[in-house]
């Protein structure tokens, strides 16, 4: 088992190089350092200022190989960027010279208090409704029932947010319809409505995976032999499907796991949460590419630790991948 | 491959502009593009016309015959193709594009700004003016019938969709089939080429390739496709592993056929019904793509008529005083329709082909 | 079903219990954004003074001598003062009056050119409380500080914006920032010899030529004292388990309010100053209509409120939500609100003039254009071209389809306000479709089409991102087209556009406008001076014209005068004839303010007046509880779903 773990996890080093390797030719094939010394400096900087912008920032380093003479090969800006990731130091925010581990710090309480109950709510809802859907299966409950959550996975999510925000919080005026704030019990009221709406977008498509594959594992062959001994349905459902289903179930949703941190960019920009789901976009906006890096770095390790965690949860269910 | 070379070109700091004219040049020939329509519907017949000729698709399709409601969203979803396609059919008639839903919908007037639905006169509290024409969902705020352009937002949705399949779909299933059936170190780098793919956030690929190629539906398919084959690479080559695994590609080593016909031959009829499954599917998720990132600014280029951009735009209507609903209404409504119908699709196919599984 | 029937009634009346107290509970709810204010009394008993405003985003620095975008600058006002400021009444002229200085400073001339300006400090201003200084005291500001302000303008680390002008000018900068740049370090031990500390309060600040703009340089923060130790305290490093942040983001300043608070990607809080005393409200400089309101206030001590609340809006729609409901106590009218709250005829719609709200209009001093690019080889050598283009182009019917008819159109480079405005200048070639379909048939394209018949095609660059940009490029398209022509529009990001604008590779560009520095007509007509072709300066429209150059000049270095303006008057000219760029328009900021909070200065050049607000919170009470009402039938019909619910479950469950 752990032979297999640190296997695992050499095989991730190779991974989120190449990944660094692909961001960093992306930010600066489609801007050079220059044009985004221009952008961040504003409109009425002067080529005197861009240029002591560069040079305080190391960007005035060549890209990937340095032909200069008399100055190492590798004495560029890939490589001193990469050194700086390896000991985990992020560095500036090339907009705003904050560090950023405090943007990230910052970013994660907030996220993590929309992403992690809508995730538990949504998770349980679609629980519990898909079972009873496969309780009732093939009945025509069964059929309205898939034929909803299709329609609801089918609404674009902005559109959900859209009338959630004109009905609860213009016209009945019950929560906030803006904001948030981290002060004890009434930072409640401005999660109701964003948690609330992103279960709601969610749970169709829940509801739809965990029913396939409840009924999958009903079709399988111990299920009939169960069946055939007479054990009651309700008891069958319950017990058996149940249990070896959530451990399918669990492999799926594990994956996801990691990603709960990275909150939700339209859900942020609607209600004004300061998380982390926007300080991607806005800094591709903004073209900082310190953050750009930086959160593409620990956002490819939280992809890598998903994939992980459900190669373990694999190995544990099923003993004979360990042996692979 | 357009983009890889001006991607190299621009590395080194040459000037890929002319490439890249010429390219749209050609591109924007009428002959051009009606040829590509007609050369995607071709190739939409043969496909079906081989899968006529496999038992397991013959037989799909007599269970599909049965399933109302599977053949229902089919309906559905061809009107749909059917207005999509009628925008992309260009009219050789005047100067500038005129494609041919904009000459049957040529007798449609533009107003002067907003109008409810069926109103006579347009939306304003202090001076309204009599409308010119009728409108059964009303007007926008440059004054055009959202009906029509609700129903061009039915080609941005199949263009998207279509073009980012028709990107997609090769690379994944011809890297799913390559690893699945050699394994070993091809095996490897694919994994290792969609494990890196996988962990690059997609918003930056987009917005990347939107910036070298400029705004555009075919530089969003192209950044939603190179980002999307990894989930067909994926499945592509689990199948293949399994069928590997199966007496009849023994034997067909057995008889001294070579790898490449196997491959064509054998594994790739029989992993088809995946793909078009996971097309099907897929084609819903694009189209939500597209208002997604029409929303973030990144999407559908300007005089595009896109549900996206619509449903974005809806945001500060519904806050006017009296409240704009019907583009909202009408842009969601035709979104949701396509997509449900996607779906609900998708998922009698997926019956029809595998009836035990259900 | 699932649960023996025993525990299941008793389930259901927990669930039903617990979800009818949960409905409740969200009914008793306040749908009120904020966080608690830092006192709800102030020490007199009166209740405490929250202004609540927005902010489009985080600013990005808050060091006086490096932050220029807005935003810092809306945060930095009330926090830094300036020793000059803007009269916040007079705006047509603009009038400076001292703040930190005792009064306007005295110029001499210089041997050898130039001129020194002589300033004298107030006594007995002192610096915000703050841990830097001894016992947490606040220090007294001293000509030291004001010397200290500008060796951070040349320390080549602190990549201050302004030091490319100021050098220019203020003897001996330049200097020390090649010098600090050579070492790799500034050394603050060099005295600068453009700046020389007279007395404890009075300084020479020494220009090496004429530079009459210099007096508005004082009224920006660039110029504004600095307090050494705040600096040095503030520098991001770890001291005692404590991570001081750095004085970028912790502002120490003389001003009105000290920063309280500012949490990222949320917003900004900014209390009250107890020992602020440089200022006061000013005596006189409004117009007859508004004696009733101002009087009383003449003279008063500032500010008038005690905290200001600044919330972080990434989007624009949550603000207009949020003030009709009454949480934000003003805003400005951007594109999306216009159309949502003013009638076509620019009048407040019948129910926000019912809730009493106030409409202000006051033209940005700014311009926007579109640029033509000089140096290609279509536009640039063919000025009837130019003319057809900017002729073809219906700005008041832009105006009225995308900004109700707010912004000014422009009809020349200089916007309302600025000394040498033409108010009955009208543009020589605005639009007139049939003139410019002749002009175009003289430019060589009869019909839009070249002597060889093949129709001209154009390209139009812009930073189109949201819905309503496009629909803006997607107009001006148009509008063009209408010569027959074909433009096609290029979508750029925005620093696509600026990288495109810097470089010149461009035909016709939307997107370039200037908001003034000063209020002087130098900070406009610069835009097309030749020698401020990028990179060097902003010319982006690559315009180059000898006789424009020498009139630019001498005008330049002149005070304003009769003479000057005529001068400024031929440079209108000259521009109108060539058409370098397209005018488009003065932006003009529309505000809306509730009733309890009305207006109280209109200045543009000042970024917010905060110091100058007033507020009735009482009427705020009671007209959020007013407009914020919560109709309870919703609630009435969950329960009774509820109730359905239970009793349906209740009978199932006995069956079974």
């Amino acid at each position: 088992m752990l032979a297999y773990l640190i296997r695992r996890l050499v095989f991730s080093v190779p991974i989120v190089f190449g990944v660094m390797l692909v961001t960093f030719f992306l930010f600066f094939v489609v801007q050079s350092p220059t044009a985004m010394a221009r952008r961040i400096l504003g409109q009425k900087a002067t080529p005197q200022a861009v240029e002591n912008w560069l040079h305080n920032r190391g960007y005035d380093k060549p890209l990937l190989v340095n032909t200069r003479s008399g100055e190492a090969v590798y004495d560029t800006l890939f490589v001193s960027q990469m050194k700086r990731l390896v000991t985990f130091d992020l560095g500036n925010s090339d907009v705003s010279g904050r560090p950023l581990r405090d943007v990230f710090a910052s970013g994660v309480l907030p996220s993590l208090l929309i992403t992690v109950p809508a995730f538990f709510v949504g998770f349980l809802m679609a629980l519990g409704v898909s079972l009873y859907l496969v309780f009732v299966r093939d009945s025509l409950l069964d059929v309205v029932a898939t034929l909803l959550c299709v329609a609801l996975m089918s609404v674009p999510p902005m559109v959900y947010i859209i009338f959630g925000q004109y009905l609860v919080a213009q016209q009945l005026n019950y929560l906030p319809a803006f904001g948030f704030s981290l002060q004890g019990l009434s930072t409640v009221k401005f999660l109701f409505l964003p948690v609330g709406l992103m279960v709601i977008s969610g749970i169709g498509a829940e509801v739809r995976l965990y029913r396939a594959l409840f009924l999958e594992e009903l079709g399988q062959d111990y299920i009939r032999t169960a069946r055939a001994k007479g054990l009651s349905s309700t008891r069958v459902l319950m017990v058996h499907v149940l249990k070896n289903g959530m451990i399918n179930l669990i492999t799926v949703v594990v994956a996801s796991l990691p990603f709960l941190i990275m909150g939700s960019v339209v859900m942020e920009n609607f209600f004004g949460i300061p998380g982390l789901g926007n300080v991607l976009f806005s800094a591709i906006q903004a073209s900082d590419f310190a953050v750009v890096q930086a959160s593409v770095f620990l956002g490819s390790l939280l992809h890598l630790g998903g994939l992980l965690l459900t190669d373990l949860c694999y190995a544990w269910v099923d003993p004979r991948i360990r042996f692979q | 491959m357009i983009v890889f070379a001006y991607v190299w070109v621009g590395a080194f700091g040459l000037q890929g502009d002319g490439l890249l004219d010429k390219a749209s040049l050609l591109a924007e020939r009428i002959w051009f593009q009606n040829a590509l329509i007609f050369g995607a519907y071709a190739l939409l017949a043969c496909l079906l016309w081989r899968g006529s000729r496999l038992e397991r698709w013959v037989s799909a399709w007599k269970r599909l015959r049965r399933d109302w409601i599977g053949m229902g969203s089919l309906g559905l979803i061809v009107v749909f193709l059917a207005v999509g396609t009628l925008d992309l059919v260009q009219l050789p008639i005047k100067e500038g594009k005129q494609t041919a839903l904009d000459a049957l919908s040529a007798f449609v007037v533009t107003e002067s700004g907003y109008s409810a639905p069926l109103a006579t006169h347009t939306l304003s509290l202090s001076n309204p003016t009599k409308l010119i024409g009728h409108h059964l969902l009303g007007t926008d705020a440059l004054g055009r019938d959202t009906l029509v352009r609700t129903l061009k937002g039915a080609r941005t949705a199949l263009l998207i969709g279509g073009l980012t399949s028709v990107i997609y779909i090769p690379i994944g299933v011809l890297l799913g089939i390559l690893a699945g059936y050699y394994r070993r170190w091809v095996d490897d780098l694919v994994q290792y080429a969609y494990s890196t793919i996988a962990s690059v956030p997609e918003i930056l690929m987009l917005v990347a390739i939107l910036m070298v190629l400029g705004k555009g539906l075919v530089s969003m398919a192209l950044a939603l496709g190179l980002t999307g084959w990894v989930g067909m690479a994926r499945m592509i080559r689990g199948e293949t592993l399994r069928q590997v695994e199966r007496p009849y590609v023994a034997a067909a080593q057995a008889l001294g056929q070579s790898n490449w016909k196997i491959m064509t031959r054998h594994l790739v009829p029989n992993v088809m019904h995946l793909v078009v499954i996971k097309f099907v599917l897929g084609f819903s998720g694009l189209v939500l793509a597209e208002a997604i990132l029409s929303y973030l600014g990144v999407g559908s280029p300007v005089g595009t008529a896109s549900w996206g951009a619509m449903i974005d735009a809806s945001r500060s209507e519904l806050s006017r005083e009296p409240m704009v609903w019907w583009n909202l209404a009408a842009s969601a409504t035709a979104l949701f329709l396509l997509v449900l119908s996607l779906n609900v699709f998708g998922d009698s196919l997926r019956r029809a082909f595998d009836p035990r599984r259900g | 079903m699932m649960f023996p029937p025993t525990s299941d009634s008793s389930k259901a009346r927990w669930l039903f219990a617990w979800l009818a107290s949960l409905v409740l509970w969200i009914a008793g709810c306040s749908n009120n954004p904020y966080p608690q204010p830092e006192r709800l009394v102030r020490e007199d008993g009166t209740p405490w003074q929250v202004r609540y405003s927005a902010l489009p985003e985080d600013p990005r620095s808050l060091d006086p001598q490096v932050s220029y975008d807005s935003v810092s600058r809306r945060i930095l006002e009330p926090v830094q003062e300036c020793l000059l400021e803007y009269h916040p009444m007079k705006t047509d002229p603009y009038e400076l009056r001292p703040c930190l200085l005792e009064a306007l400073p005295e110029r001499l001339d210089r041997p050898g050119g130039g001129h020194t300006y002589r300033c004298t400090l107030k006594a007995g201003i002192f610096f915000q409380e703050d841990p830097c200084f001894p016992e947490g005291k606040g220090r007294e500001v001293t000509a030291e500080d004001v010397h200290y302000a500008f060796q951070r303008i040349a320390d080549p680390k602190l990549e201050s914006p302004v030091l490319s002008t100021l050098q220019d000018y203020v003897v001996g900068m330049g200097e020390a920032f090649e010098e600090g740049r050579k070492n790799g370090r500034y050394d603050y031990s060099h005295r600068l010899s453009g700046l020389e500390v007279t007395g404890r309060y009075t300084f020479d600040l020494h220009v090496s030529r004429p530079y009459p703009q210099l007096l508005y340089w004082l009224a920006m923060h660039f110029t504004s004292p600095v307090a050494r130790e705040a600096v040095e305290y503030y520098d991001g490093q770890l001291h005692g388990g404590e991570t001081r942040p750095l004085f970028r983001f912790h502002p120490i300043g003389t001003g009105p309010f000290r920063l309280a608070e500012w949490k990222r990607n949320a917003f900004v809080r900014l209390v009250r100053n107890p020992h602020y005393k440089t200022t006061r409200f000013p005596e006189e400089g409004w117009g007859g209509d508004r004696e009733a309101a101002l009087r009383p206030l003449a003279g008063k001590a500032l500010p008038l409120i005690d905290e200001v609340h600044m919330t972080i809006f990434k989007e624009t729609i949550p603000i207009f939500m949020l003030f009709r409901q009454g949480y934000l106590d003003g805003m400005g009218l951007g594109k999306d609100a216009f159309s949502s709250l003013m009638t076509p005829s620019r009048e407040l719609s019948q129910k926000y003039r019912e809730r009493g709200v106030g409409l202000h209009r006051s033209t940005e001093p700014s311009t926007f254009f579109m640029s033509l690019n000089m140096e290609d080889p279509v536009v640039g050598p063919n000025k009837r071209l130019r003319q057809a283009l900017s002729s073809a182009f219906d700005v008041q019917k832009y105006l009225d389809v995308f900004a109700n008819s707010v912004p000014l159109a422009a009809q020349q480079i200089l916007p309302p306000g600025i000394a040498g405005y033409r108010k009955d200048f009208q543009n020589p070639y605005g639009y007139n479709l049939e003139r410019a379909k002749a002009l175009l048939a003289e430019a060589g394209y009869p019909s839009g089409r070249d002597a060889s018949g093949k129709v001209l095609e154009l390209t139009f660059d812009t930073a189109a991102t949201s819905a309503t940009e496009r629909a803006m490029a997607e107009f001006e398209q148009k509008q063009f087209e209408q010569l027959g022509i074909r433009v096609r529009v290029v979508e750029n990001t925005f620093a696509r556009l600026m990288e495109k604008l810097d470089q010149g590779s461009f035909q016709i560009a939307s997107g370039s406008g200037w908001m003034a520095d000063y209020p002087d007509p130098e900070n406009f007509l610069f835009l097309k001076y030749s020698k401020n072709v990028p990179p060097a300066g902003k010319n982006e429209s690559r315009y180059k014209n000898p006789e424009f150059d020498r009139l630019f000049e001498k005008m330049a270095a002149m005070e304003n005068s009769p003479e000057r303006e005529q001068i400024v008057h031929q440079l209108i000219e000259i521009l109108a004839e060539d058409v370098p760029m397209i005018m488009n328009m003065h932006r003009s900021q529309f505000g809306l303010t509730q009733p309890w909070a009305p207006q109280v200065q209109d200045n543009p050049m000042l970024e917010g007046g905060f110091k100058y607000a007033v507020l009735d919170v009482s009427l705020r009470e009671a007209k959020r509880s007013e407009w914020n009402a919560q109709p309870l039938w919703p609630v009435g019909i969950l329960a009774g779903l509820f109730v359905v619910g239970a009793i349906f479950g209740l009978r199932s469950s006995k069956k079974e």
